[in-house]
């Protein structure tokens, strides 16, 4: 502090000082030259009264040539120290005497022209004529040193000096005093003001000093502390307040829904800004109401005084709220104030002043913020910015929330697709290998069925016992031959666009059991569980529209849930029956196909989910796609689905179909034309050597002519050779799958070298080629393994017939 | 400026008499002649007469020379156009005493003391300066005696026989003189 105020003091002395010694110097310069020129003057004139003098008394010297008399009067000089020389001449420019006595003088007169007094170069020189009456008798000649003006002046400087030492110790001393007067407030100030920064307390005042311009200095750093401190308060406010949205901000993005975005916010306000009452609603346009969302916890006690409850709507256009919900912060500064209801009610509360700020998301207002407080007109305009703001930053909040929920859903979507997906795959590869186990055991029992049948049929002297065994060979093939079709159609892709057909539903049930039976009686049998199955299906059911493959499928899907529904065991009901449309209804009347477990039962969320793809109560065990294929048949076939269930107490899933329209004529005939055939030739073609000698064997019984062809290409071979060459052969038969060349390129060639000769191709894969409408080009007609005589009678003798005259594909449709 | 018109003023004549006076202290180009009659014309600056004995009208101041004039021409040269008071200067010569007219300075030379007595009657009452060059003491009634002393030409005054003559005497005068005849 001391280092610091001695420049002030010094800087105000130095000034002082300074400024009167150059007005002492310029005022004794002043009166030292006045002095010197005065001086001279006054020298010069005291000289030429003197010369004068002396020239009036040595008028008789000169006049009778009396140089004694004339040194005498010269002597008179000694009385004027300065006087260095006296000289007179005669008119003629003799000398007639000289001062100082001896002195070395000119002979010579000085120039006459130059009478009278100058200085010259230090000397004061005077050309006095020496005049009696009027005649001039000779010239005095003086010369005068300025040692007497040098004198004086030493003592004027030396006066001066003193003077200005005198006047400087007068206003160092004084200025002392008087420097105080400025310093001091100066100081005072800088005081002050060193510990406003250093104490960072702006509430510190500098007292006021005396003196009107100090005073208002004084006040105008008072004012700009007033003025400082209160910003500093609005720079704390605000800053708290950036710090509040800021926690309030990081709260809400480290949460992903909206109550609990809306729940900490309201707690962080109640607390930290704070709020009496703070809740939240959300903006229902439709309704045109806010739906109050949550109540802050703190505001919950008042919640109650105000009536108002999380849920309760809030109408937007009686309460005065449709500013609010156009985007604008509404305050009402005291609600005692306000007609409106809903203000009224936050009065009635004893929380006059209300803030209703909107919640935006991208400029459109999904909710209100609702704050209150005790007091009246409580609400700064600083406090409802940081509300308004706040509303844009929970909207943001809300909006993210939202777009999380979106992208949880996106990504749960998207991980159920790709399971549905892997799921498919597992299927799609699992029908290929059923299908491809089909194909070889339709190949390797089409010899023993073929053989069995003939025997049956050629062979009247077999023993009953063996027509007996025969039979149940034949029985057995059979069976073994509906079970690989059924494990085909199980795993069988779906097509694409369902293909309707009557659909009988009971036999369908009937079929379903016998497939299932596995599953509802052997295996909890294994385990020691009985499971009733009990069947009520109406009688004279009508036909429905429908794919019977699907619809079965979804039955077989329910049944087996309905088994995993009853793990100890109990009761699986299957019923029909017909209901009556509508009076006004499309459909004349509704098919009703039940499947009822006694079971566990499904609870509410089960039941609401239950229908989702993959949703599973089964854990592992379960694919999560039964029903949702039950679902997705329903929806193909326009039907209808519905679900009781009871926890506990077991489920019934009723699947209602629409009748189908017109009763329908016998399609499903399989006229077994048992006409004797002519004699064919018959080309023979497969890779197969058992089936290929076994169908040669049936029929050249038959009295058919067979070449037989093991391979493709060797088929076309012979074909060529026989058009060209011939005997023609009359029909071809062709496995479907052989290596190199398979039974459609064989088809291919045969009609390519004879378009009239009809193909007759042999699948393993089943008979589903028939009902697909799958029938390859250039083939006539297919036949599935294992190979029926009849089928094959019936095909050869209908072929044979319309191949002579015109041999057509249209024909075996 | 002034001592310069002055001078001017004064003629060339003027000039020349004091170069010619001038040159008498020194050497022996100014004769002793000249040298007194300088001084005689010199006088009548540094003595005042009463007013009744100053000429009248235009009459001119007289310079009067008794007996056998020592000056020869040269007084006539240095009052040539001189003047006195607006009178002009005359130069009279009195051979005897009996001659004597009114004068205003007499010049008495050496010779002619021995009609002192006579001389100093004649001039009873009446102011006029009277001058002589007889060396040793002043002889009673005259006023100024010159004198030679170291080469040059003294005064001596008498200032009692001025003040009889009612003559004022310059103190300037005095100063450069002898003075004998009481104080004052």
């Amino acid at each position: 502090m001391q280092a610091n105020t001695r420049p002030i003091r010094r800087t105000l002395m130095s000034v002082i000082l300074l400024t009167c010694g150059a007005l002492l110097a310029i005022s004794a310069s002043g009166f030292f030259t006045y002095e010197y020129l005065t001086f001279r003057q006054v020298t010069l004139r005291n000289l030429q009264i003197l010369g004068r003098a002396i020239a009036a008394n040595s008028t008789a010297a000169l006049a009778f040539d009396n140089p004694d008399d004339a040194r005498e009067v010269l002597s008179a000089f000694k009385a004027q120290p300065h006087v260095i020389a006296a000289r007179l001449y005669l008119n003629d420019g003799r000398l007639i005497a000289s001062y100082p006595d001896g002195a070395r003088a000119p002979k010579a007169a000085p120039p006459l022209g130059s009478a009278g007094y100058r200085f010259e170069g230090g000397i004061l020189r005077g050309v006095q004529p020496v005049v009696q009456g009027d005649r001039q008798m000779g010239t005095l000649y003086l010369e005068s040193d300025l040692g007497e003006i040098y004198e004086h002046f030493q003592l004027f400087v030396a006066l001066g000096a003193v003077f200005i030492l005198v006047c400087g110790a007068a206003t160092y001393l004084s200025s002392r005093r008087l420097q105080r007067v400025i310093s001091d407030p100066i100081l005072a100030l800088a005081t002050t003001a060193r510990q406003v920064s250093e104490r960072r307390d702006y509430s510190v005042r500098a007292g006021k000093p005396p003196g009107l311009e100090f005073g208002l200095l004084t006040d105008a750093f008072n004012h700009m502390l007033t003025r400082i401190e209160g910003d500093q308060s609005k720079l704390h406010s605000q800053l708290s307040r950036l710090d509040l949205l800021h926690r309030i901000t990081r709260a809400t993005g480290e949460r992903h829904d909206l109550p609990s975005v809306f729940r900490v916010v309201l707690r962080t306000l109640e607390e930290d800004l704070p709020l009496d009452f703070g809740c939240m609603c959300v903006y229902e346009a439709s309704a045109e109401a806010l739906s109050i969302a949550v109540i802050g916890a703190r505001s919950l006690p008042l919640s109650s005084a105000l009536a108002l409850t999380e849920g309760e709507r809030v109408p937007v256009d009686q309460n005065g709220l449709a500013r609010c919900v156009a985007g604008e912060l509404v305050y009402e500064p005291d609600t005692q104030d306000m007609k409106f209801p809903f203000p009224q009610r936050f009065a009635a509360a004893a929380l006059r002043s209300l803030v209703v700020a909107p919640l935006l998301v991208e400029k459109r207002v999904f909710g209100v913020l609702v704050a209150a407080r005790h007091a009246a007109e409580a609400f700064s305009s600083a406090d409802c910015e940081f509300l308004r703001q706040l509303g844009e930053h929970v909207g943001l909040a809300a909006h993210q929330a939202q777009l999380y929920g979106a992208l949880q859903r996106a990504y749960d979507d998207l991980r159920q697709s790709q399971q549905a997906i892997m799921q498919q795959e597992r299927l799609r590869a699992l029908g290929e290998m059923a299908s491809g186990i089909a194909h070889d055991i339709n190949n390797a029992i089409s010899p023993i069925a073929l053989y069995t049948e003939s025997l049956l049929e050629r062979e009247p002297g077999l023993s009953e016992r063996a027509r007996g065994y025969l039979g149940t060979i034949q029985t057995a093939i059979e069976d073994v031959a509906e079970t690989v079709a059924r494990m085909r159609e199980f795993y069988r892709p779906r097509e694409a666009e369902l293909v309707l057909a009557r659909v009988a539903c009971n036999r369908l049930i009937e079929q379903v059991i016998n497939l299932t039976r596995a599953r509802w009686s052997d295996l909890p049998q294994q385990r020691g569980v009985v499971i009733q199955l009990h069947t009520e299906l109406a009688d004279n059911l009508p036909d429905v529209m429908g794919s019977e493959v699907e619809i079965r499928d979804a039955l077989t899907n329910l049944i087996f849930n309905a088994v995993d529904a009853m793990p100890d065991g109990g009761t699986l009901s299957l019923r029909t029956r017909v209901v009556a449309g509508s009076s006004s209804g499309e459909a004349a009347g509704y098919v009703h196909v039940e499947v009822t477990d006694t079971g566990v039962g499904m609870d509410e969320e089960t039941r609401r989910r239950c229908l989702e793809p993959f949703y599973t109560t089964k854990g592992e065990r379960g694919t999560g796609l039964g029903l949702a294929m039950v679902y997705g048949m329903v929806q193909r076939h326009s039907a209808d689905l519905e679900i009781d269930s009871a926890v506990r107490r077991g489920t019934t899933v009723r699947l209602i179909f629409a009748v189908a329209d017109a009763p329908a004529l016998g399609t499903q005939q399989s006229p077994q034309l048992q006409q004797p055939t002519r004699r064919l030739r018959i080309l023979l073609v497969d890779d197969d050597p058992l089936l290929i000698k076994s169908l040669r064997d049936i029929l050249e019984q038959e009295g058919h002519h067979v070449t037989v062809a093991d391979g493709g290409q060797k088929g076309i071979d012979a074909f060529t050779a026989s058009v060209t060459r011939g005997p023609q052969f009359a029909v071809v038969i062709t496995d479907l799958g052989m290596p190199y060349v398979d039974g459609r390129k064989v088809a291919a060639s045969v009609k390519a070298a004879s378009a009239h000769t009809p193909v007759i191709l042999l699948t393993g894969w089943g008979r589903r080629l028939l009902a697909d409408n799958d029938i390859p080009a250039h083939v006539d007609r297919v036949l599935s393994k294992p190979p029926r005589l009849a089928e094959v009678r019936a095909a050869l003798a209908e072929l044979a017939a319309a191949a002579k005259p015109v041999a057509s594909r249209a024909d075996s449709a | 400026m002034g001592l310069l018109s002055n001078i001017r003023a004064l003629g060339p004549r003027c000039a020349l008499l004091l170069l010619a006076c001038g040159v008498a202290g020194l050497s022996a180009a100014v004769s002793e002649s000249q040298l007194k009659a300088v001084f005689l014309f010199n006088f009548t600056h540094f003595v005042e007469w009463p007013a009744a004995a100053l000429p009248r009208d235009s009459a001119p101041f007289v310079i009067g020379v008794l007996g056998n004039d020592p000056f020869g021409h040269d007084l006539d040269e240095v009052v040539r156009g001189e003047a006195v008071n607006q009178h002009a200067l005359a130069i009279e010569r009195y051979p005897t005493v009996a001659d004597i007219r009114s004068c205003q300075i007499l010049f008495i030379p050496a010779a002619e003391l021995r009609h002192l007595d006579g001389i100093v009657a004649q001039l009873e009452q009446r102011s006029v300066l009277t001058v002589t060059d007889a060396e040793g003491p002043l002889p009673r009634g005259v006023i100024i005696g010159l004198f030679r002393q170291d080469n040059r030409i003294r005064l001596r005054i008498d200032l009692q026989a001025a003040r009889a003559s009612n003559l004022t005497i310059s103190s300037k005068l005095s100063r450069a003189a002898d003075i004998v005849g009481g104080g004052s």
